[in-house]
């Protein structure tokens, strides 16, 4: 047996206005944690993209000269072998091909920059993870490899970068936790709103037992009503998401005259994945919600 | 059509509201259940459309054993069994047609079967001219009359009646015996739970009476006591 799309469409229209504060609590609710949620992942999307280069320990790069010679870059790489120089916890040699993908990354508002530079014309470098904790020692090492033939210079993390690190995963993991407490309220509130719905039908579910509907076609107006909460809480927080995505990239990026933000960007295929993310949530706590309401119900 | 073999149904703790009941009911029969109050009559007719599980035996409705029905299947089984009860169990808010129609809907029957099916049975339980009216513009009788009607809408094989008069004055509810004992011609089973002892005594069908959960009497063309 088929269930009508318009018995469906009907009786959830029905019951959501029936139930309008309640229904509109839970969408809220669900709104405000999806909001907590989404930001979360963009903000760290940013910060990882302007500390990429940092990742994983690196203390120093060293910049080869686009010109340098296959002999002077093997000459570096001899020297910052870990096999070789126990000073070196790990090395990683970034070519052309790999540096050039880096830089459009970097420079992906800047179309002219883009457009006047060639892979042929990037630098080949190495990221250095030293094996000594001393930042005077690290120093010296970083300063002695300027000095080799074919190095174009050497750069330094900063202690700011690694600091922006630690609070933005901080940040990010306490609201993560209060967004997920919040998502759990919502679920509850959803549950909530469903079973007064139920409640308000219980004679006509009665007589619907009675007669012998199946408990699918007296459950799925229900959950569609969990569905449509959970959804249209998931938009406002998505229109959220996308707002502070442009403003990150507005106020970062290379325009920006604070170095830091400098690399402080999310591109649009990530603001996109975490809204997408956000409105499979938002479905799934509304239709989790309302299941577990229809469930203890219809317990019979 | 209905057959209990030792049938006990105990509620939590130790009230025992049926005990080791075995009856035998034909197609086409109209049976009385008498008893006083608590002797097991409506949990018997509740075992019945499987709104309760008993706690031994085994119940066989239209040759199938019941209890071994899923539990996904028991409103397919709902849908051969009509129910009318004492409280009517109405829609406030729907009208008589309404009513009806909507014990049809939510079995998934197509729309143009409803439109005929529904004035008709409304014909046949003499309320033709009410199928606008909403259910508290009826009387006690004619509320029973559409619920009567929801029940039979659907021609179940059985009709299963917990005290349909119980709340009907003497008059109106011989006009309700009158329309159960023409559902009752067309062949299906009635079983009834009643304590009008004037019906029953000028019925004269099947009487099984009763008492504390165990079943103290079966008799053909029996009178309430």
């Amino acid at each position: 047996m088929a269930i009508k799309l318009d018995y469906v469409a009907r009786e959830t229209a029905h019951s959501l206005r029936r139930n309008f504060t309640l229904s509109i609590a839970s969408m809220v609710t669900v709104a405000v944690s999806l909001a907590l949620v989404g930001s979360a992942f963009v903000v760290r999307a940013a910060v990882q993209h302007s500390t990429a280069r940092w990742t994983g320990d690196v203390q120093f790069i060293v910049f080869m000269k686009p010109d340098a010679s296959e002999a002077q870059i093997g000459a570096v790489r001899n020297a910052l072998d870990p096999a070789k120089n126990n000073q070196v916890a790990k090395v990683v040699f970034f070519d052309k091909a790999r540096a050039y993908k880096e830089f459009r990354e970097v420079f992906r508002d800047d179309p002219v920059l883009l457009s006047t530079s060639r892979q042929s014309d990037m630098p080949t470098s190495f990221r250095v993870k030293p094996a000594i904790k001393n930042a005077e020692l690290i120093n010296q090492m970083g300063q002695q490899l300027k000095q080799a033939p074919g190095v174009y210079t050497v750069e330094f993390a900063y202690d700011t970068v690694k600091q922006i690190e630690r609070v933005s995963k901080l940040v990010s993991t306490v609201i993560l936790a209060t967004a997920l407490f919040l998502l759990a309220a919502a679920g509850l509130l959803i549950l909530n709103s469903i079973r007064m719905a139920m409640f308000a039908r219980r004679r006509e579910i009665e007589v619907m037992k009675l007669v012998g509907a199946t408990n699918w076609f007296i459950r799925v107006p229900f959950m569609f009503e969990g569905l449509i909460q959970g959804l249209v809480g998931a938009l406002p927080a998505s229109v959220a998401v996308w707002f502070l995505g442009t403003r990150i990239n507005h106020s970062g990026g290379t325009r920006s005259s604070v170095a830091i933000l400098q690399g402080l960007y999310v591109s649009s295929g990530e603001v996109w994945a975490v809204i997408f993310a956000m409105i499979v949530i938002g479905c799934l706590v509304g239709v989790i919600g309302s299941a577990v309401a229809v469930t203890r119900f219809l317990d019979v | 059509m209905i057959k209990l073999e030792s049938v006990s149904k105990t509620y939590k703790g130790e009230v025992s509201a049926l005990e080791d009941a075995s009856a035998d009911i034909a197609k086409g029969e109209f049976v009385f259940l008498v008893g006083p109050s608590g002797s097991g009559k409506s949990t018997l007719i509740r075992l019945l459309n499987k709104s309760e599980t008993p706690t031994s035996g085994t119940i066989y409705v239209a040759g199938k054993d019941i209890g071994e029905l899923s539990s996904w299947k028991v409103p397919f089984l709902r849908r051969n069994i009509g129910c009318v009860f004492q409280d009517f169990k109405l829609l406030n808010s729907r009208t008589v047609y309404e009513n009806v129609a909507f014990a049809l809907e939510v079995i998934g029957r197509p729309k143009h079967v409803i439109e005929t099916q529904v004035p008709a049975i409304l014909e046949l339980v003499g309320l033709a001219k009410k199928t606008d009216n909403m259910p508290h513009e009826l009387s006690g009788g004619e509320q029973q009359r559409v619920s009567i009607a929801r029940a039979f809408v659907n021609r179940p094989l059985i009709l299963l009646a917990d005290e349909p008069t119980g709340n009907l004055d003497p008059n109106t509810s011989v006009g309700i015996m009158r329309l159960l004992d023409r559902i009752n011609r067309t062949g299906t089973t009635v079983v009834m739970a009643t304590h009008d002892r004037a019906i029953v005594d000028t019925m004269r069908r099947r009487v099984i009476e009763l008492d504390h959960g165990r079943i103290i009497r079966d008799q053909a063309r029996g009178v309430y006591e």
